[in-house]
């Protein structure tokens, strides 16, 4: 018998325009409970991004291999499903989420960052019952899981929020004049944010704890996202040199080209950036102009002997150029998933939230050693803890890594925190 | 003279069956799409594509009708979106209200706009407004000082580079619950079929025609008392509402506004929607939209060449049709036309 959504299903659906695309959204025969368990991941897979969604993607198809390769979670098989989010934005995110929820039936998302998305995922993961796992490094996550906890219970910021970026690098550069490392001739900080909010969070963090630290503020100068003419912004810092120039834009590209432009004619000052020196393309394009630059981040894989074997197996499938630093992300984050769904006794599937719940009680509950250090949750915030800026116990919080590229033909040192630095911080070579 | 305003005086008193036919079954459409689909992604899809008529059905009537080539479209789309996300934030207005107040300030910022440059004329009304919305662009990203707290995080009074954010909805989660796309969709629904509404009755008035004569023989018309700046300077305002509108109806939708919005890429889907589905033409950017969204949808699998695939659509359409989809129609349904009077006195004849 006929009832009215068939009848209009029948009638009227086969003449609307874009039937194609439905066939291609209804949900896969894998939704099953006992067929593969299906993964998303709305990744920048094209656009500005696109280097670091490539890399987040391959973190996601090692991980589910080596889980799957141990007979999967409760013996269900991993499948990675990836949606691109191209220029991102919170309309394209949520809605390639919303894309992985009803073709694939994902009970879970994982994300590396997208950007300018105004923490919209959360909202896809808590409509739909699922979990959400990103690497945005934002303090909004924390800030908008706080209004509603009951409501975001299935959100986790896999790495600590980018506000610690401020407080821990202004304590990192009193520790190098301290330790008697760098001498500098005053104490002014020129902090360069580019236009997008998590340049711009770590810059105000830093202008605002500044004083505290004892450091003055000497130019504080927004660039354009993206950029690569640093000429205006050169002549300002050459016109009244800093003790430190602190780049929080991140792109790697246009952080080599800064690099570039520097260099011909520098200031006796320290260069911190932020990200971007993680990846390969920095010193590809910079070459040797790119030695004693400083970086630091909150999520990365350590270069210790626990990432070793990770680190060969992700060169060895993806390629020498791979950057294993950025793939650790979503590589660990899979892991730390599939061991908590384990221990909740199912993945569980969209709408289903008494098992998302469980899920999401096992991962708060889960202190996990991945390849990029401890990662626990801050119940607080759900995003992972900080440490030394946020907890003093390195086996309870996600280490604030500072790097210093010494040689551009081979891979940055480690230089703090101290209990996992392998090098010793260097003058960079233009300071005399 | 008599020759040619013939068969334009007969197009003018021709029942309009045709657009007729296309609002019900836009309107069936409309009705039927929750009904068929189920999945959020389609229909959130379907929301987007009418946001994006919407928009592009007033850069059609600002261009395609008036003749006034603005790149500001994106611009005071964001603004609406942006006044009413501010009310709510600074003032702790419902969205309702503060819907129709962000229209308004959309309208003031459009005709400011429109008071600095529709003394110029052609590429240099571009030019100045894609200036305008680029730096509005520039000031709302490059704004870091600090305006407010939020929790530990400092936010700016333009939102800076993250926007604004939960300042409200239409408040169907709380009333529909687990169905409150669909509430949203309905919403966003009504606002399209009052912004084609109103669109339809402005182009078929005498005003109406005073800006098609304004864009077909601007000294033509001005000769014949048509003022051009005051009614350029209307189109500007009209357009603006339900643009600004649609902006803030959007930030309500998505319950967030960042500049993103403003960005380049955005401003050119509207155009390209408008060009494949027919400047010019009122059906046009609707279709246009539909047309680019399905491919775009359809494409999804291709991964990189998605983009290729749809560039090659937009540049088949400017070659093979520039009238667009909707003129090509035109040029069918009068091709027809014309057969069957030419055919109707021989049978006539034969009988």
């Amino acid at each position: 018998m006929l009832d009215k959504r068939s009848l209009l299903r029948g009638s009227i659906g086969a003449g609307v325009a874009g039937m194609a695309a439905l066939a291609s959204v209804k949900p896969s025969e894998a939704a099953g409970d006992s067929g593969p368990i299906p993964v998303g991941a709305a990744l920048p897979m094209s656009g500005l991004s696109a280097a670091d969604g490539i890399e987040f993607k391959n973190g996601l198809e090692l991980a589910a291999s080596e889980i799957n390769a141990a007979g999967g979670v409760l013996g269900r098989k991993i499948e990675i499903h990836v949606e691109d989010t191209k220029d991102m934005g919170a309309d394209v995110v949520s809605q390639s989420m919303q894309r992985l929820v009803d073709r694939y039936s994902v009970p879970v998302i994982i994300n590396g960052y997208n950007v300018g998305t105004n923490m919209v995922e959360m909202d896809v993961a808590a409509d739909n019952d699922i979990i959400m796992m990103h690497a945005n490094t934002l303090i909004s996550h924390n800030e908008k899981f706080k209004t509603n906890p009951e409501r975001f219970y299935g959100s986790f910021q896999m790495d600590p929020p980018e506000f610690y970026y401020g407080p821990g690098c202004l304590s990192f550069l009193n520790d190098l004049i301290k330790d008697g490392k760098w001498k500098p001739a005053n104490k002014k900080i020129a902090i360069i944010p580019s236009s997008v909010e998590y340049a711009v969070v770590i810059a105000n963090a830093m202008r605002n704890q500044a004083q505290k630290y004892g450091f003055e503020v000497s130019l504080f100068e927004t660039v354009g996202f993206p950029t690569s003419q640093w000429g205006p912004t050169l002549a300002k810092l050459r016109q009244d040199p800093p003790a430190a120039i602190l780049v929080t834009h991140f792109l790697p590209q246009d952080l080599a080209q800064f690099m570039l432009q520097f260099t011909p004619q520098p200031t006796q000052s320290l260069i911190y950036m932020q990200y971007g020196p993680s990846l390969p393309a920095f010193r590809q394009i910079g070459g040797q102009a790119v030695n004693g630059v400083i970086y630091s981040t909150v999520i990365g894989c350590l270069p210790d002997d626990f990432s070793a074997d990770f680190r060969k197996s992700y060169r060895e499938k993806f390629g020498p150029g791979a950057a294993y630093i950025t793939g650790s992300q979503t590589y660990d984050a899979l892991w730390k998933w599939a061991l908590s769904a384990a221990i909740a006794g199912g993945a569980g599937k969209p709408f289903d939230k008494d098992q998302a719940k469980k899920v999401s009680h096992a991962i708060k509950q889960l202190v996990y050693r991945g390849v990029s250090g401890v990662q626990r949750v801050d119940p607080d915030g759900q995003s992972a803890y900080c440490y030394p800026t946020q907890v003093s116990d390195p086996s309870l919080g996600m280490p604030h890594q500072f790097l210093q590229h010494q040689d551009y033909k081979s891979d940055p040192k480690l230089i703090a925190p101290a209990l996992y630095a392998t090098d010793k911080f260097v003058l960079p070579p233009w300071i005399k | 003279m008599t020759m040619s305003s013939t068969p334009t005086l007969m197009a003018r008193h021709r029942a309009p069956y045709g657009d007729l036919a296309m609002a019900l079954l836009v309107i069936a459409s409309l009705v039927a799409i929750p009904y068929v689909v189920e999945s959020r992604y389609l229909l959130g899809q379907v929301i987007l594509a009418l946001f994006y008529a919407t928009i592009a059905s007033q850069w059609n009537l600002l261009f395609g009708f008036a003749g006034v080539f603005s790149l500001a479209q994106m611009a005071i789309f964001g603004f609406g979106g942006y006044a009413t996300a501010m009310l709510c934030v600074y003032f702790g207005w419902n969205i309702w209200p503060a819907l129709p107040v962000g229209a308004v300030a959309a309208v003031v910022f459009s005709l400011l706009i429109g008071l600095a440059c529709l003394r110029l004329a052609g590429v240099y009304v571009a030019l100045l407004t894609l200036a305008i919305a680029q730096a509005l662009y520039l000031l709302i990203v490059t704004d870091t000082e600090c305006f407010r707290m939020v929790g530990s995080a400092c936010r700016q009074f333009t939102g800076g580079a993250v926007g604004f954010a939960r300042f409200g909805d239409f408040g169907t989660r709380a009333l529909f619950r687990a169905k409150w796309l669909v509430g949203n969709y309905a919403i966003v629904s009504v606002l399209f079929g009052f912004t084609m509404l109103c669109t339809y009755g402005i182009v078929k008035s005498p005003i109406g025609l005073a800006f098609r004569a304004l864009k077909d023989n601007p000294g033509y018309a001005v000769a014949r008392g048509v003022n051009r700046f005051q009614s350029q300077l209307l189109v500007f305002g009209v357009s603006a509402f339900f643009t600004g509108l649609a902006g803030g109806f959007y930030a309500a939708h998505f319950q967030a506004i960042s500049p993103g919005i403003l960005s380049l890429s955005q401003l050119l889907f509207i155009i390209a929607a408008t060009v494949v589905g027919g400047i010019g033409t009122f059906w046009g950017p609707l279709v246009g939209t539909v047309v680019l969204m399905v491919a775009d949808e359809a494409m999804r699998e291709t991964g990189e060449y998605r983009t290729l695939g749809l560039g090659l659509i937009i540049t088949a359409a400017i070659i093979l049709m520039p009238n667009g989809l909707i003129g090509r129609l035109g040029d069918v349904v009068g091709w027809a036309r014309k057969r069957f009077a030419a055919k109707a006195p021989s049978l006539s004849a034969t009988q």
